[in-house]
């Protein structure tokens, strides 16, 4: 079986690199045999695809044969571990991950390559950049991190099974959505630095890349909040968001990603901000390659620390390659980035993409430093200083306050210039609809003047009800232009309003769904717990919580054995549901993991966390956490999820009305 | 067997890439007219948001006359170009081809 998964790498790696070879000669000749040529770097590339999925076929089936002569299936499974966590053992380890990275690149470049005619000669340059991204992850796999090394000596009869970290639900998609977002930066990069290279004129190639980077973002969306909700539910500490090191590898690409998406519209309508979203690009793609290496170097430590070792090298080399090779072809093209227009006025939609992108990129900057101070401090200094989370959201929080400004003032702006008569006519109610939240969030209760964090939570409410009215007020005005129209519903006039320009509604929705977190996140200011000891009948009170402590108890099963408590929980002398938190000891692996009880609402969760027994009572140890509005953040991911999918709608055709005489008869379209 | 998988592998991955069709199908390539179209298109699209914008209630009139008159210069000198290519490409090509990049 290795031995098949073996040669198929190698294939791959045979293959991929005549991909890039071919098709590198191909561009640069010109005739029918330059043609041919290109065409069969084509193919190559494709067949790279049919070679890397077979390699990750035979892990997959390796590990459900419980094939322990693979190292890395001895090392990440065992027999008594479930099936889905078997599945997930393709990227559970160094050399899975890194085979899965390879697939994941091979799919999205046939994808590509069988979309060719599209534009051939943009597709061929975008094709032999992929190859050579995918020729490096396939030396990776067939000389540094092999996924099928043999085990020397007598076969094991059993693994050292997975990480118990890793056996959770989340766990079995979470990897998956943050590649397909990392490695899926690759083809909006490809597809720039080609766009570059070859000096392609227009903007057309945004337009092609649009879909990918929208889809990438949003699998990278998913992956940064399912990391969270994992290391919630899993790691016990009762937080989402910790700033470790390899959360804000994940976040970076994610900023600049964002920024991109945004920034990008300005080169499409407007001709402007070339050379900054090509570089946008470029940092995002790198950042992508960053966070594996920071993943899987070991350079900085980290709670996700699974997957160590000396290949930091081969990534530092590739990163520095691509740095040189995008700033070769920057210096030699960049004349053919010079933008069309000038920035007209302070106060336009251009000017506010422009400070949401210098905002993003301040807070990416912030955890860029952040994550690699440690690392930076031991080479100047000689010890490791870590910067921890106060550090981050000294900067990060008015950063995001800022960006949530802009979120509702954008929208509300004209492109080119916008007068303060439309700025007063847009946004006087939305502005006095904020006010009136954040009063009536003080008559409730919060006390702005107490305490900083208080402080930020009641103007992070406040941005994000003036972003929801402003979203909302660009439904209902652009909702009555239709119904005006058609004489249908005010809903069914906004649902086709958002038909017509799902980018810019479906964009609104994911503005939706960003408030809902931020709000989310404006809870952690009000956020309790309390640790105690708890035997039979003992009780606990937290808020509005009463916990007694019902019995305790021990059970073994085949993969682990476990303690946990059974706690009824009251509230207002009501009981009003029994919680179970847990701790596992798993046998293969001799790890402990924590299994975290949750009663969550839209209120607020109640987090039971089992700490262990008290060797000297026998009794257990329970932490409590109550954190209010947390189960807002994941509601919020839907929400965006939501609105990405409206954006990747096609629009529905507009109207097509009489167009203004002086520019002849043009398709100007009475709706969006 | 393992070995004849592999060889057998390795032979349908050579005959897919080199035993190619007689003749190949390609895209057109991208002309300078193509590339104005894709910008005529881009700056209809703004002068549709304009629109909308100023039905919507967001833009005072004299915002909307201003930003609507110097969208429809813009597009009109894109056309301009086009125009002046389009008839220089069917004098001295007669038709055949486009004015390339």
């Amino acid at each position: 079986m290795s031995q098949i998964g073996s040669f198929a790498l190698l294939l791959a790696l045979v293959l991929s690199a005549y991909s890039f070879l071919a098709g590198l000669v191909a561009l640069t000749r010109k005739g029918a045999g330059a043609e041919r040529l290109g065409e069969t770097a084509r193919r190559a590339g494709i067949a790279t695809f049919a070679m890397v999925f077979l390699a990750a076929l035979v892990l997959v089936i390796a590990a459900f044969q419980d094939d322990f002569s693979i190292a890395y299936i001895f090392h990440h499974s065992n027999r008594d571990l479930p099936g889905a966590y078997k599945f997930a053992t393709l990227w559970s380890g160094q050399e899975g991950s890194l085979l899965f990275w390879s697939l994941l690149l091979a799919t999205y470049g046939l994808v590509l390559r069988l979309r060719y005619k599209t534009d051939s000669r943009l597709f061929a340059h975008a094709s032999v950049i992929i190859a050579a991204v995918q020729v490096f992850f396939l030396l990776l796999l067939n000389f540094a991190a092999h996924p099928f090394a043999v085990m020397q000596g007598t076969l094991p009869q059993d693994g050292n099974g997975l990480n118990p970290l890793l056996q959770y639900p989340e766990m079995v998609i979470h990897p998956p959505m943050l590649y397909l977002g990392y490695v899926g930066f690759t083809v909006p990069f490809a597809f720039a630095l080609a766009a570059l290279i070859m000096r392609y004129p227009g903007e057309k190639w945004i337009q092609i890349t649009r879909r990918w980077s929208m889809v990438t973002w949003g699998f990278l969306t998913c992956g940064v909040f399912l990391g969270a909700h994992w290391a919630y539910s899993v790691l016990g500490w009762g937080g989402y968001w910790g700033w470790d090191p390899v959360e804000n590898a994940s976040l970076m690409p994610w900023l600049t990603g964002t920024a991109f998406l945004h920034s990008v519209m300005m080169q499409e309508k407007r001709g402007m901000l070339k050379t900054w979203n090509m570089w946008l690009i470029f940092a995002t793609f790198l950042l992508s390659i960053f966070g594996t290496f920071l993943t899987r170097s070991g350079v900085v430590s980290s709670v996700h620390a699974f997957a160590q070792s000396s290949i930091g090298d081969w990534f530092v080399g590739f990163l520095a390659v691509t740095f040189a090779v995008c700033l070769f072809f920057y210096v030699k093209n960049r004349s053919h980035l010079r933008s069309e227009h000038k920035l007209e006025s302070l106060i336009s939609r251009e000017s506010s993409f422009l400070f949401n992108n210098l905002l993003l990129l301040v807070a990416c900057f912030t955890v860029l430093w952040g994550t690699l101070f440690p690392v930076l401090s031991e080479w100047v200094q000689g010890n490791k200083v870590t910067v921890g989370p106060p550090f981050f959201n000294r900067v990060n929080v008015p950063v995001a306050l800022l960006l949530l400004l802009l979120t509702a003032v954008g929208p509300l702006l004209a492109w080119r210039k916008t007068s303060i008569e439309s700025l007063r006519r847009n946004f006087l109610w939305p502005a006095l609809g904020a006010i009136a939240v954040g009063a009536v969030l003080i008559v409730v209760g919060i006390r702005p003047w107490k305490d900083i964090t208080y402080l930020y939570s009641l103007m992070t409410i406040m941005l994000s009800a003036l972003v929801g009215f402003t979203v909302i007020s660009e439904f209902v005005r652009g909702g009555r232009v239709i119904k005006g129209h058609t004489g249908q519903s005010l809903f069914a006039s906004m649902v086709q309003l958002a038909h017509r320009n799902t980018r810019r509604y479906g964009g609104y929705i994911v503005h939706f769904g960003v408030i809902v977190i931020m709000i989310g996140f404006a809870g952690a200011a009000f956020n309790q717990d309390k640790e105690q000891e708890m035997g039979y009948g003992d009780k606990m009170s937290l808020g509005a919580y009463t916990l007694v402590c019902r019995s305790y108890t021990q059970e073994d099963k085949p993969n682990y054995s476990s303690e946990w408590a059974i706690i009824d929980v009251f509230k207002g002398g009501k009981q009003i549901e029994t919680l179970y938190p847990e701790r596992r000891f798993y046998k293969a692996s001799q790890q402990m993991a924590t299994m975290v009880a949750n009663r969550s609402t839209f209120k607020e969760d109640l987090y039971l966390v089992y700490e262990g027994l008290n060797q000297d009572t026998g009794r257990p140890i329970l932490k409590v956490h109550l954190n209010p509005l947390v189960m807002w953040i994941w509601v919020g991911v839907w929400i965006m999820i939501a609105g990405t999918v409206v954006a990747l709608i096609p629009n529905a055709v507009a109207v097509r009305v009489t167009a203004p005489a002086r520019i002849q008869a043009a398709p100007v379209g009475a709706g969006d | 067997m393992i070995l004849l998988i592999c060889a057998l592998v390795a032979a349908s991955a050579l005959f897919y890439i080199f035993y190619l069709p007689g003749k190949l199908h390609f895209g057109v390539e991208k002309t300078r007219v193509s590339y104005l179209r894709e910008r005529q298109e881009a700056v209809y699209e703004n002068l549709r948001d304009l629109n909308f914008e100023y039905k919507a209630g967001k833009l005072p009139d004299a915002d909307y006359q201003s930003l609507k008159s110097s969208l429809e210069e813009e597009a009109a000198t894109i056309l301009a170009e086009i125009a002046r290519l389009e008839k220089a490409g069917a004098h001295s090509l007669r038709g055949e081809k486009g004015a390339r990049i």
